[in-house]
């Protein structure tokens, strides 16, 4: 008991540092921009009455509500996206592959460590009016004039989004895959399964925790990205990190703009626990 | 990366851990004080004063002067309008010397972050064209808090080849719909709004009453859906008019300077309503670290060589009259300028200063209209 | 390993499957190097001709340099002390039996899946607040949070590689807990620490929201980046300096990475 009192204390003096540091880097900051949503902007100060006004005109006025449903559903879709081109991935490192297993995640893995900002303008330079899809389409001869739906197009941002993401799904799933039993695997097809029905009744259940850590972990980020819409996203893929970005810039209204990221972070927080649930109904339904 | 070398000795044993434990705790004090001695580093270079600024003008070819007397060019900070520094520089943020345009004048002065310039420590002060001082807010107890430094035109920019004119010039090209989805516009609310308000035929006197927002924002909203992007980034505009998936845009002089040097066809509109015509300059922030800095990059822009460089390679105006002698009428004329800045200043749209509630009210709407609602 | 004879198989569809996914992965980041030796300031094909040009005019850019060391300095800061307190922290989550665990290892790991947006918004407000300056010092604070959960997450596999009875022998043997931390646990953790080192560098290197909000006059390297995005010529000269920055960071996470691979391929197969 003696010891035990003793460890936990030792392993909370030795966190300490890094909790203490996350709570002035989270918690207060987080704090801050809750008391501030409730203040108004007067020219270059706030007025700090408290008042419910700003979450009154988020609620009011269209732009706010439909803006946040948009980033929502491009983010999924991009989260979709990511998620099904990447199990395969995943599937075949685990699976098929046998010497240098930690070359092929390193390979994977590499280009998101990479400056998000020079890979968000690099399909730019893809997917442009005279880009290199465009070019080379026109050089083959399949097209005459260049595509213009490729750039400032939601499908633009949802493209480079899902490319930005990739790692940050693969490993997961990843992980949950090469943690299968293999002779879970050998038995099934001692009884008789084929390679497809083996999929489903094993690989597929037992992945899930991965492809649903996967999933997370692309959707939450990126429904509060900004810089992708902004440069490829053209006015019909603005979203709602475009909007919080502008309360603090131009339109100068950060009281406005503490709103918006409240709102945003209790979304997700409620998205994602309903996906958790969902997710925990539906495996043990499966078991 | 001698710890890697380090590491591989290790592994090989050839290094003894407590050596290497050693010369990893030098490494650790090493980098530990790496932050205070670049403090101290830094304040050397940081005699250097800051110029906060948009980007483009961070270039040796404007601080020759500079150059000269420091030996070095000064720091640069760059935004990508002057409202974004504006908002900046209330957080916290300290420069020596920043770049508003006239709209912004009265406001930036009441922020109370800017010091009055004393023109006396300006060489080239008495070539400043006066009407470009002499700005509606900017002499508080007779002293100046701007000075002048390029003024220009935001109005369109077209494709000769590809944009067929009906008629004379007009704003109503960038409202064509036949040219839907091949237009794109300045994304700031600082040029788009206030050309709109020419657009709709408001009097710049006019645009802060109600019935002038509702005009403006119908203008707005009938050109958003034939806009392609709206963007603070010119480059984008340009590269788009230079590769034709755009036929005309909203720009200042610069873009359409730079791509005909580029050989692109391009003509900068002369509209018949009028252009929206500024003037920017410089304001020194009351905190400026580097007084005398601030002062030598003000005098460095304001000096005859900067001038030259500006008209010659961005089209825009320059402060400094004797600037334009060394080109000959018909050239300014071919870039939209002239020697007499008055002529071209009366003959646009002068934006008239607004409240800071305006601001954030147009921002707002506007930024509402760029996304569709 | 055990694994059945069907594993064995090779499966030529997913084989091409992967290939093609790593070309997809690979080949737009690789256009920007393409064009920054492409002798036009306009970025579309066809290529015009080889040229160092843009290279060479990004040598002569004082500011750019200016960038680079800025970047440099909050780069390294921000990795000696996100892995320092990385290091301590891994221990403490992975040696001990640690109550409430679970909340407080999701508390370190938020700064991985909250948007950076609200996590730089959040910040700005407190800064401002407090009416403290943005500079260099305010962006590293930032870079802190957000490397912290990287540096963690990369030094947990390390932990748990090597057998705890080891201290344990070493405590036993009376060396007290520092001696046995410098002696036992370092080194058997140090590739881990390299590994957190060189990948939380390159994040802060490569970083841009955080500095987006937070940075004051002194831009780092992306910053100085977005801010030159408007000027077409210095475009390709962009194009170079990413080039560069695409190549330091390849380098430096890939040894990272490979540095650390043991700590990998342990915990998946002890798992």
């Amino acid at each position: 008991m003696m010891l035990q009192k003793s460890e936990t204390l030792r392993a909370y003096s030795l966190l300490s540092p890094t909790l203490i540091i996350m709570a002035i880097g989270i918690l207060v900051p987080f704090g801050i921009l809750i008391v501030m949503s409730f203040w108004t902007q007067v020219g270059f100060g706030f007025d700090m009455t408290p008042t419910v006004a700003n979450y009154e005109m988020a609620t009011e006025r269209p732009i706010y509500g439909a803006l946040l449903k948009r980033s929502l559903w491009m983010s999924g879709m991009a989260t979709v996206t990511t998620v099904l081109l990447c199990y395969p991935m995943a599937y075949f490192v685990a699976f098929h592959v046998h010497r240098n297993k930690m070359l092929w995640i390193v390979l994977m893995t590499l280009p998101f460590w990479t400056s998000y900002l020079l890979r968000v303008f690099a399909w730019k330079v893809v997917l442009g009016y005279d880009g290199v899809i465009n070019s080379a389409l026109m050089n083959i001869g399949l097209i005459e004039k260049p595509l213009e739906f490729l750039l400032y197009s939601q499908a633009a941002v949802i493209i480079t989004l899902a490319h930005a993401w990739a790692a940050f799904a693969i490993l997961p799933m990843y992980v949950s895959l090469e943690k299968i039993d293999r002779s879970l695997l050998e038995a099934a097809t001692d009884l008789g399964d084929g390679p497809v029905m083996r999929f489903l009744r094993i690989t597929l259940p037992l992945s899930l925790p991965g492809v649903m850590s996967a999933t997370l972990l692309i959707f939450i980020p990126t429904t509060g990205d900004y810089i992708t819409p902004a440069l490829l996203g053209g006015p019909d893929g603005v979203m709602i990190g475009n909007l919080i970005q502008k309360q603090f810039g131009a339109v100068n209204n950060w009281p406005m703009g503490a709103t918006l990221a409240i709102i945003l972070m209790l979304s997700i927080a409620m998205i994602t626990l309903v996906f958790l649930f969902a997710t925990n109904f539906v495996r043990k339904r499966i078991s | 990366m001698d710890v890697i070398d380090q590491l591989g000795e290790l592994g090989e044993g050839k290094l003894s851990r407590r050596k290497f434990t050693k010369s990893l705790m030098a490494a650790g004090i090493g980098i530990a004080t790496t932050p205070l001695a670049s403090s101290l580093a830094q304040a050397a270079a940081d005699d250097q004063g800051t110029f906060f600024t948009w980007g483009g003008y961070d270039i040796p070819e404007l601080f020759g002067a500079y150059k000269e007397k420091h030996g070095e060019l000064p720091s640069f900070a760059t935004f990508g309008g002057s409202e974004e520094a504006l908002t900046k520089m209330r957080g916290g943020y300290v420069v020596d010397v920043s770049h508003p345009c006239n709209a912004g004048i009265p406001r930036w002065i009441a922020s109370g972050l800017f010091q009055p310039i004393d023109t006396s420590r300006l060489s080239n002060w008495s070539d400043v064209i006066p009407e470009l001082y002499n700005l509606q807010g900017n002499f508080v107890d007779g002293k100046p808090y701007l000075a002048p430094f390029d003024w220009g035109q935001t109005s369109i920019t077209y494709r000769t080849d590809l944009f067929e004119l009906e008629g004379e010039e007009s704003w109503d090209m960038l409202w064509d719909e036949r040219y839907k989805g091949r237009l794109g516009s300045l994304a700031s609310g600082g040029d788009a709004w206030w050309c709109g308000a020419i657009k709709a035929g408001v009097a710049m006197s006019d645009i802060d009453t109600p019935e002038a927002f509702e005009k403006i924002a119908a203008a707005m909203r009938a050109q958003r859906p034939l806009i392609r992007v709206y963007t603070d980034d010119t480059t984008t505009l340009e590269q788009a008019l230079a590769s034709g998936e755009m036929v005309a845009a909203m720009t200042w002089n610069s873009s359409a300077s730079l791509l005909k040097a580029d050989g692109v066809p391009v003509r900068f509109a002369t509209p018949k309503e009028g252009a929206l015509t500024w003037v920017c300059g410089l304001m020194i922030h009351k905190d400026a670290p580097n007084l005398d800095s601030a002062y030598d990059i003000i005098d460095s822009l304001l000096s005859v060589e900067s001038g030259k460089y500006m008209i010659n390679d961005y089209g825009y105006g320059h402060a400094n009259s004797k600037a334009f002698d060394a080109f000959d009428e018909e050239t300014l004329v071919g870039l939209g300028l002239s020697k007499t800045p008055t002529d071209i200043l009366a003959a646009g749209h002068f934006q008239i200063p607004q409240s800071q509630e305006w601001e954030t009210k147009m921002n707002a709407l506007f930024e509402e209209i760029k996304a569709g609602f | 390993m055990k694994s059945g004879t069907y594993i064995k198989q090779v499966n030529r569809p997913l084989q091409f499957y992967a290939v093609l996914f790593l070309i997809v992965l690979y080949v737009p980041v690789l256009f920007l190097p393409l064009f920054s030796f492409n002798d036009s300031i306009y970025v579309k094909f066809p290529l015009k001709g080889f040229t160092f040009q843009w290279y060479i005019e990004l040598l002569d850019r004082e500011p750019v340099w200016a960038a680079l060391m800025n970047s440099i300095k909050v780069g390294v800061t921000t990795s000696v002390i996100a892995t320092g307190f990385g290091v301590f922290a891994a221990k403490a989550i992975t040696r001990y039996s640690l109550p409430g665990r679970g909340p407080v290892v999701g508390f370190i790991m938020l700064p991985l899946v909250v948007p950076g947006i609200i996590f730089g918004v959040a910040l700005l407000v407190l800064l401002s607040q407090l009416g403290i300056r943005l500079s260099l010092y305010t962006v590293t604070a930032g870079h802190i949070i957000v490397c912290l959960p990287f540096a963690i997450a990369t030094m947990i596999p390390r932990f748990e590689g090597f057998d705890k009875s080891v201290e344990e022998a070493s405590a036993d043997l009376g060396e007290n807990a520092w001696w046995t931390f410098w002696r036992i646990t370092f080194p058997m953790v140090f590739p881990g620490i390299l590994a957190s080192l060189l990948l939380t560098f390159t994040v802060s290197f490569d970083e841009f929201i955080m500095a987006f909000f937070l940075s004051g006059s002194d831009a780092t390297l992306p910053m100085y980046i977005w801010g030159q995005l408007r000027f077409p010529q210095a475009f390709p000269s962009i194009l170079a300096m990413a080039s560069i920055i695409l190549a330091i960071s390849f380098i430096l996470v890939f040894l990272g990475q490979w540095i650390n691979r043991d700590a990998h391929s342990n915990t998946f197969e002890s798992k």
